[in-house]
């Protein structure tokens, strides 16, 4: 056999050359890319006239001849004779697309609420802050009581002060969590043993401290929203872009729990639940949006008591809720079929029930594999919420439609639009980019969690 | 083989928690639960529901689908007149909707195609004018460009005495698109069954085409011949019948256009929001399903000697349409629904006349729903189907 | 390796090496972005001939028969197959591929279409055959290479040294005088590679001429004329089986021969 003596011949490779200069660098890549024949050559040239075209169009209407200051459309049209975009009137109704009526020295609300969202779900970008999955549960299920009482003011029921002072509760227990693990503690709940002295005591012991504590804070965040006095706001006079935000934000944090819950009904072994399930998907999957819209404002007060009279705004959600949720079903169904049939059986195996099956073993491997199509349900679920401006809710389009009618930015359409249409995208923009993201970070199921 | 039960031997009775956690015993205890209820739901609702009407002094039933609507409608493929019932109105409704959905479907394809193969074009800046265009269409709501369509584009069209002409043939205008109406005359018939013998010519030219390639290997030229005869020869018996049709012209009278066919404006806006929303879609579906064809599959087919037209036909688009085929079919289906939207600029599809004004005036708000629910779900359905049995046909066989 | 199994079998093949050259690289390069994969490749195969090429993988080692067919383009040098100049030419091209047949290493077989529709494709599409004749000439192909009772079935209902078999008479319905192997064997399990390379030994005794990228040393010494080594884009050394594994020249080819037969 081969075996290495010094009288070998020894292989120096040749040095590498540097390719031909028109295969790479700016020269090869224009060729490669955009001048590869005579055919290639004039798309080239087509395109780029063509973008060249527009964007100079573009440039034109939006900037050179736009007008910034006028006090009404008229104005506008005289100062350009048409040529220009009348940034003027989409400036003077900016407030309306972002808060519809809603009152302007109250409209610090509606900024502090987001805020505190804001701050709230910013721990999810902490490198070090554990227990993630808390955080946002935490903020799903409490953020809206909060929210409600903060949007709507005037006197809450008792109920609505308790959940307001859990939410208050809940978020300051986020933060002294992003800080106890930042310095060294292990979650908030070990900084909280240990730091009472707890930490060598029994481990029964331990909830109490919890609870204390919790009590405390709670009892302390009651007394301090019993002295809010917010003046109330009617959610008639909610609008913009505030209020596509919330019907769409209340939709997207119910598709995903009622989404599995439909899911796994579907794929249940008992009949009736199957069925029950199936027929609710299939029917508000197969019908247009704006039909359960309608269904909700013309059918659902007659099914419900005389005495009720339920706010618009209310049955609306309730009718968003319900599409997203069948949606979210089948997206859900999918990434559950997606799952190897291996892992139940392993699962099952292993003795855990079905409940601990889903959700320890099936439901995080299924969501990470569903990432893609929730964020682009989410978005598609954003867009669809503007169809409550057909049944009269003042959303940000029936407020971009509104200052068109407005005598004095009468005829202004293109400007609002194309305002409104920015905003989408760049919301539904990011997204979905930030899902592709997350898509390549997470990994195709091993990834870390 | 004699097996030995487990668990509850008959003859001793069980305890409570034991019966409780029998797996077939939970089971029916669940679904009798989650049926109690719903039905509690149901029967809560329906008594909701009569003191309801009751308190508005109305009756459920279908027996006000026969009495006159008596409103108008702007425009309507089926006739119809402002003293038909309210059943004729539903089916007016369905035709609308229909037949811009149809048209919407068949160019939103065409356009969607044409966007894919432009996104997979090895020309940088052809495929990134496709993903832009994907981009910004599938990130704005589809109501939005709808309005924009309405608002923007038709609505500041001129008046109709100053209409944009197209070989003064068609014209657009803020009333709507005008054109010509054809009229058959004595004898147009012949044509039409020359179109039919030439549909049937083509068609029979093509498999013997085929039929002699596999016999002899010998090829003939059947997509351009079929092409020439599908045309020709149907040209030919009307210019030998000695041209049978004249056409209506629109042509302005007074103040608008008399003659001719025409669709509103409402309906040019729509159409052309909905084919250019739902082509980002399609053309998402094209490309996902092209790509998703290995590229070791192209390399096969040229180390065969396959050029890359006959590789694209006989390889690759065989394979790409069963991953582009089932999305297709579902945004198809979407179009149908989001030509509902139609009532925000005003075209009188199902929704806007039948739901919206039918049911302002009748009052019969579950009748009314339940019936255009049932539209848009025999459509799903059928479609559904539709596309189970694609999927079943073309499924790979595989071990 | 299969090195022994093999051996025991017999004696290395009659060699039917004519003088006429088929194909001919001279001064080839080829480079991926700045990447330098062939660096000056110099080669001339001889009718009949078959070549098994070895080499760590990145060594160049597929591209430069990749480029015999242009799958891959070369930027400089000169090909020759058949004596057709391979350039930009499409007709050059078309004449070039109907000519080398080409098995890959992951089949590639169309999976929409039945093993004899794969095999009678290029002949009626390319060749013009009549489809009663392509599918007789495949069935032979098929019997030649001892599956012809999966002629109905799809690849996707076979094995895989099945479907290697049924791409190899696939390519062979085109009765190519040349046939390209790029690693044939390596998506295979161990009881498959056998009956891949006894369908290559076959085809090797009719006088096919064969470049093989291949790791099975036990076919280069019972089938190769000449065995070749690449290594970071360049022939280190190439010679006749015997003296290649018994009394290689470079110390690279030693540590590679090493490292592949230690097992």
């Amino acid at each position: 056999m081969a075996e290495l003596t010094h009288t070998d011949a020894v292989f120096r490779p040749k040095p590498s050359q540097p390719p031909p200069p028109n295969t790479v660098g700016a020269i090869g890549w224009l060729r490669k890319n955009l001048f590869g024949g005579p055919f290639d050559s004039l798309m080239t040239i087509v395109g780029a006239s063509l973008i060249a075209y527009f964007a100079y169009a573009l440039f034109q209407y939006g900037v050179v001849n736009a007008v910034w200051e006028a006090d009404s459309y008229r104005e506008c049209l005289d100062a350009t004779k048409g040529a220009g975009a009348c940034w003027a009137g989409v400036d003077k109704w900016m407030n309306n697309y972002l808060y519809g009526r809603y009152p302007d020295a109250e409209q610090w609300r509606v900024n502090l609420g987001g805020l505190i969202l804001a701050v709230w779900l910013a721990p999810f970008w902490f490198p070090k802050v554990t227990h993630k999955i808390m955080v946002g549960v935490s903020a799903v299920l409490t953020f809206p009581f909060l929210a409600a009482q903060m949007f709507l003011g005037g006197d809450a029921i008792w109920f609505m002060q308790g959940m307001v002072a859990v939410a208050l509760t809940l978020f300051a227990a986020v933060w002294l969590h992003v800080i106890a693990c930042y310095t060294g503690y292990k979650s908030l709940g070990d900084a909280l043993v240990r730091l009472t002295g707890f930490a060598d005591k029994d481990d029964r012991l331990h909830k109490y401290v919890f609870l204390v504590a919790f009590g405390a804070v709670w009892f302390a965040a009651l007394i301090f929203q019993a002295n809010w006095d917010l003046k109330p706001v009617q959610t008639t006079n909610w609008g913009g872009l505030f209020l596509t935000l919330v019907i769409s934000g209340i939709g997207i944090s119910t598709a995903l729990p009622s989404g599995v819950i439909l899911a796994l009904g579907r794929r249940s072994k008992m009949p009736v639940i199957r069925v029950f399930c199936t027929a609710f998907i299939e029917l508000f999957r197969s019908v247009p949006l704006i039909t359960i819209l309608f269904m909700a404002v013309t059918m659902m007060p007659l099914f419900l008591p005389v005495t009720l009279n339920p706010d618009k705004l209310v049955l609306v959600i309730v009718a968003v809720c319900i599409f997203a949720a069948a949606y979210m079903a089948e997206i859900v169904r999918g990434g559950l079929q997606a799952i190897n049939n291996g892992q139940y059986e392993a699962a099952q195996a292993m003795g855990l029930n079905y409940w601990k099956m889903m959700t320890l073993i099936v439901m995080p491997q299924a969501l990470k594999l569903m990432i893609p199509n929730i964020v682009g349900n989410f978005i598609g679920l954003l867009k669809d919420t503007t169809l409550v401006s057909i049944i009269g809710l003042y959303d940000i389009l029936l407020m971009v439609r509104a200052s068109g009618q407005d005598p004095k930015w009468l005829g202004m359409h293109t400007e609002p639009m194309l305002f409104a249409a920015a905003v989408f995208f760049v919301i539904c923009f990011v997204m979905s980019k930030y899902s592709q993201h997350l898509e390549r970070t997470i990994g195709g199921g091993y990834g870390r969690r | 083989m004699a097996v030995l039960e487990k668990g509850s031997p008959r003859g001793r009775s069980r305890s409570l928690s034991e019966w409780l956690n029998d797996e077939r015993v939970r089971s029916v205890l669940y679904q009798a639960i989650v049926a109690i209820v719903v039905i509690a739901v149901a029967r809560y609702l329906f008594t909701n529901t009569s003191e309801n009407l009751q308190a508005r002094g109305m009756s459920a039933g279908f027996d006000f689908l026969t009495s006159s609507a008596g409103f108008s409608i702007a425009w309507s493929v089926l006739p119809y007149t402002a003293g038909d019932s309210y059943f004729h109105v539903y089916l007016v409704g369905i035709g609308n909707t229909l037949m811009v959905a149809l048209v919407a479907i068949l160019c939103t394809t065409l356009l969607g195609f044409f966007v894919g193969i432009m996104r997979l074009s090895k020309n940088w800046l052809i495929s990134q004018i496709a993903a832009w265009y994907v981009e910004i269409l599938r990130n704005t709501p589809l109501l939005l460009q709808i309005l924009f369509w309405f608002l923007a584009v038709f609505s500041l069209l001129p008046r109709p005495n100053k209409s944009l002409s197209f070989l003064d043939l068609f014209f657009l205008n803020n009333r709507g698109l005008y054109m010509p109406a054809p009229v058959p005359g004595e004898g147009f018939n012949v044509t039409l069954i020359a179109v039919l013998v030439a549909i049937a010519a083509t068609y029979a030219l093509a498999v013997w085409a085929r039929k002699r390639h596999f016999a002899t290997g010998q090829r003939f030229p059947a997509f351009w011949t079929g092409l020439g005869v599908l045309f020709g020869l149907p040209l030919l018996v009307f210019l030998v019948t000695g041209s049978p049709l004249s056409f209506d012209y629109a042509a302005l009278k007074g103040f608008n256009f008399q003659g001719g066919a025409s669709v509103p404006p409402a309906f040019c806006a729509l159409l052309l929001a909905l084919v250019i929303y739902h082509s980002a879609y399609m053309a998402e579906a094209v490309r996902a399903g092209i790509m998703s064809v290995s590229h070791g599959q192209t390399e096969a087919a040229y180390s065969l000697g396959l050029r890359p037209g006959m590789t694209l036909r006989l390889v690759i688009i065989p394979q790409a349409m069963r991953a582009v085929v089932p999305p297709m079919i579902s945004n198809w289906m979407n179009v149908v629904k989001n030509s509902s939207l139609a009532i925000a600029i005003g075209y009188p599809d199902l929704v806007a006349v039948y739901m919206q004004t039918s049911l302002n005036q009748s009052g019969h708000a579950i009748e009314i729903v339940a019936m255009v629910m049932l539209f848009y779900m025999s459509v799903s359905l059928s479609i559904s189907f539709a596309l189970n049995y694609y999927n079943k046909i073309v499924q790979l066989k595989e071990r | 390796m299969s090195l022994e199994t093999v051996d025991s079998e017999g004696q290395h093949i009659a060699s039917a090496v004519s003088d006429e050259v088929v194909i001919n690289l001279s001064q080839v390069n080829k480079w991926y972005g700045d990447f330098h994969v062939l660096k000056d490749i110099d080669l001339t195969v001889y009718k009949g001939e078959r070549i098994v090429i070895c080499g760590p993988s990145g060594s160049g080692k597929s591209t430069l028969i990749r480029c015999i067919n242009r799958l891959e383009e070369h930027q400089r040098g000169d090909i020759q197959v058949n004596g057709v100049t391979m350039d930009t030419n499409l007709k050059n091209i078309d004449a070039i591929r109907r000519d080398v047949g080409m098995v890959f290493q992951q089949f590639n077989l169309f999976p929409h279409l039945t093993v004899l529709e794969n095999c009678t494709l290029a002949p009626i599409w390319v060749k013009n055959m009549a489809k009663s004749e392509a599918e007789s000439v495949a069935m032979t192909l098929l019997e030649r290479v001892q599956i012809p009772e999966q002629a109905a079935k799809y690849p996707g209902q076979l094995s895989g040294g099945q479907q290697q078999r049924v791409a190899i008479a696939r390519s062979l319905a085109m009765n190519p005088n040349i046939m390209l192997f790029d690693e044939p064997t390596s998506a295979l399990d161990p009881e498959m590679i056998s009956e891949v390379l006894d369908v290559m030994v076959g085809l090797a005794e009719s006088g096919m001429t064969m470049l093989v990228v291949t790791h099975e040393m036990g076919f280069a010494k019972r089938v190769a004329d000449r065995v070749i080594f690449m290594d970071q884009g360049e022939i280190v050394e190439q010679n006749t089986p015997g003296e290649f594994f018994n009394n290689p020249k470079s110390d690279r080819t030693k540590l590679f021969l090493s490292q592949i037969l230690a097992h």
